[in-house]
């Protein structure tokens, strides 16, 4: 004969759990355990009533995220920001640089580069908001454009106050560097852009398919081989570029925290990875082939 | 600020009673193991020697030279090296001997000891301002109550007295020693902006630049938002604490 087990908390009284489908010789471990994964990880807009584990009566609980935002929003707002940021610095708007400078333009060939390759990298990553990627899910909490927007603006002044600085000091190996850096900063681009189209073409239209992403005729893609998020990779790559070009401290301190950011990011999606898939590649690690 | 923040922690350094927050008997008290258990006792006990030899220095400067000023000089190594060992506390957190936040013991800390080596022993200048002993005091006299509190919780033998002195004293200690922080600082200004201490200017082959006296402003400014809040977060945990020991005084 089956049981019904009723959990409660045992200082409010309240209702926490309801288990209908308990044998009678299961133990209180067993139990426990039957309670931990009923309160488990979300459910998903997908899952059939029938298919979820629970008994002719199903308790669902309900969970406030709070005030959510969509995906989409705090892309394009985070993005904007440096877009719109940098150039007022590149253009000395007043009040920024002293008055003998508002509106000068710097004599460095580096300084106008930099601001090309800046601008093309946050145009870049707003038409893929708006054209190439699929979010799985649709909102996050609202508190989060506040932190991010103040990530990506806050470094996006800092940095740009100091290259298009009057005072600015270019590369020490000269134009060399610059075209190296270059080199660097545009290979990334181009492959960080295709594992967004790679990533894209996994997934057809409105749907949350998840596969494993596999290298495609496009040579950039191959770098997923050896690594679970190359778009991460690249991503580092390119700043990495972008520092050696410019040659500017806080540069190189914003790309080692983005690196810690999409490092941590990468560990977790490439442990999803293995959890879903038993046939996951052995030899791909989460950013850095073979190290990371 | 730093002088208080570190018993803001009330779930800090300590095992089983040291859980000032925790008033459910309903939880279970996963303590460290035996081996970090003894560990920490140690730890706790050097340090609560460690800030009682500043306090007998103290007083033992107090009395040799008939006055208060310059007191710091008496106390220096020790005030450096055991409030510098304190960084280990951020370890414990780390590696999950203690329960705390890595987070919030490093801010802690690092505050504490930025205060020691990046404005008292760097400007020479304030180190006879009497602010100086204004937060040294507020310190050890916190320090002494705080690690002593964490040794006796420990070893699950805690008087009441320790605990009443912990989430009491700092009521006056921890206006005191921020006080004694922000007016060191501030005496501290003129000299780093005369000596451009610690800060570089463009043009340089980086394109950095750090000024450490706006740098320091910031830092005094920060208290406003911080001090409140850690100081009603200790206010707060006084009413849970105290009030709970009083009732089970009731019904035993």
């Amino acid at each position: 004969m089956r049981h019904h087990v009723e959990i409660l908390d045992a200082k409010t009284r309240e209702k926490l759990c309801f288990l209908d489908k308990v044998e009678p010789h299961a133990t209180i471990a067993e139990i426990k355990n039957l309670f931990t994964k009923t309160q488990g990880k979300s459910l998903k807009d997908e899952d059939v009533l029938q298919k979820l584990p629970v008994g002719t009566t199903a308790t669902l609980y309900f969970r406030d995220l709070g005030a959510q935002i969509s995906w989409v929003t705090v892309f394009l707002t985070e993005y904007a920001g440096p877009l719109f940021i940098y150039l007022l610095f590149y253009f000395r708007v007043p009040f920024i640089y002293g008055h003998k400078y508002d509106f000068t333009s710097s004599r460095h060939t580096v300084v106008h580069l930099a601001c090309i390759c800046h601008s093309f990298h946050y145009v870049k990553r707003l038409l893929e908001t708006l054209f190439v990627h699929r979010f799985s899910h649709g909102t996050m909490p609202l508190r989060n454009i506040f932190k991010n927007c103040t990530y990506y603006w806050g470094f996006a002044a800092w940095m740009a106050y100091y290259i298009n600085h009057p005072l600015y000091t270019p590369p020490t190996y000269g134009a060399q560097q610059v075209k190296l850096a270059l080199a660097i900063f545009v290979i990334c681009q181009l492959g960080n852009f295709s594992i967004h189209m790679a990533l894209r073409d996994l997934r057809p239209a409105g749907s949350k398919t998840r596969k494993i992403p596999y290298p495609t005729k496009n040579p950039f893609t191959w770098l997923f081989l050896l690594v679970s998020c190359p778009n991460y990779t690249y991503e580092v790559g390119s700043w990495i570029g972008f520092a050696i070009m410019t040659q500017c401290l806080p540069v190189a301190l914003f790309s080692l925290v983005g690196f810690t950011q999409m490092t941590i990011w990468a560990k977790g999606k490439h442990r999803s990875y293995l959890k879903e898939f038993r046939d996951y590649p052995p030899l791909r690690m989460p950013i850095i082939p073979f190290l990371l | 600020m730093a002088a208080a923040s570190a018993t803001a922690v009330a779930k800090g350094n300590g095992g089983g009673g040291g859980r000032a927050g925790d008033a459910s008997g309903t939880r279970k008290k996963k303590g460290p193991g035996p081996l970090a258990t003894a560990y920490l006792v140690i730890y706790n006990v050097v340090m609560t020697a460690g800030w009682l030899v500043i306090a007998v220095g103290l007083v033992r400067a107090y009395l040799a030279k008939g006055s208060y000023h310059s007191l710091y000089y008496s106390i220096e190594k020790p005030l450096k090296f055991f409030q510098t060992g304190a960084l280990l506390e951020v370890l414990h957190c780390a590696i999950g001997i203690v329960p705390s936040s890595v987070v919030l013991t490093s801010f802690q800390v690092m505050s504490r000891v930025f205060l020691i080596w990046a404005v008292t022993h760097s400007v020479k200048e304030v180190q006879t301002e009497d602010s100086v002993l204004l937060f040294v005091i507020a310190w050890t006299i916190t320090e002494i109550i705080r690690y002593s509190f964490y040794t006796f919780s420990l070893l699950n033998h805690l008087p009441y007295l320790i605990k009443w002195a912990r989430y009491t004293l700092f009521i006056v200690l921890y206006p005191m020693g921020v006080s004694g922080e922000l007016l060191t600082i501030y005496a501290a200004l003129p000299f780093v902006r005369q000596a451009g201490l610690y800060s570089i200017s463009l043009p340089n082959k980086y394109n950095f630049s750090f000024d450490y006296y706006a740098f320091l402003i910031l830092i005094m400014i920060s208290y406003i938002p911080i001090f409140p809040q850690l100081y009603f977060h200790m206010i707060h945990q006084r009413r849970k604490v105290l009030s709970h020991t009083e009732e089970h005084k009731k019904f035993e």
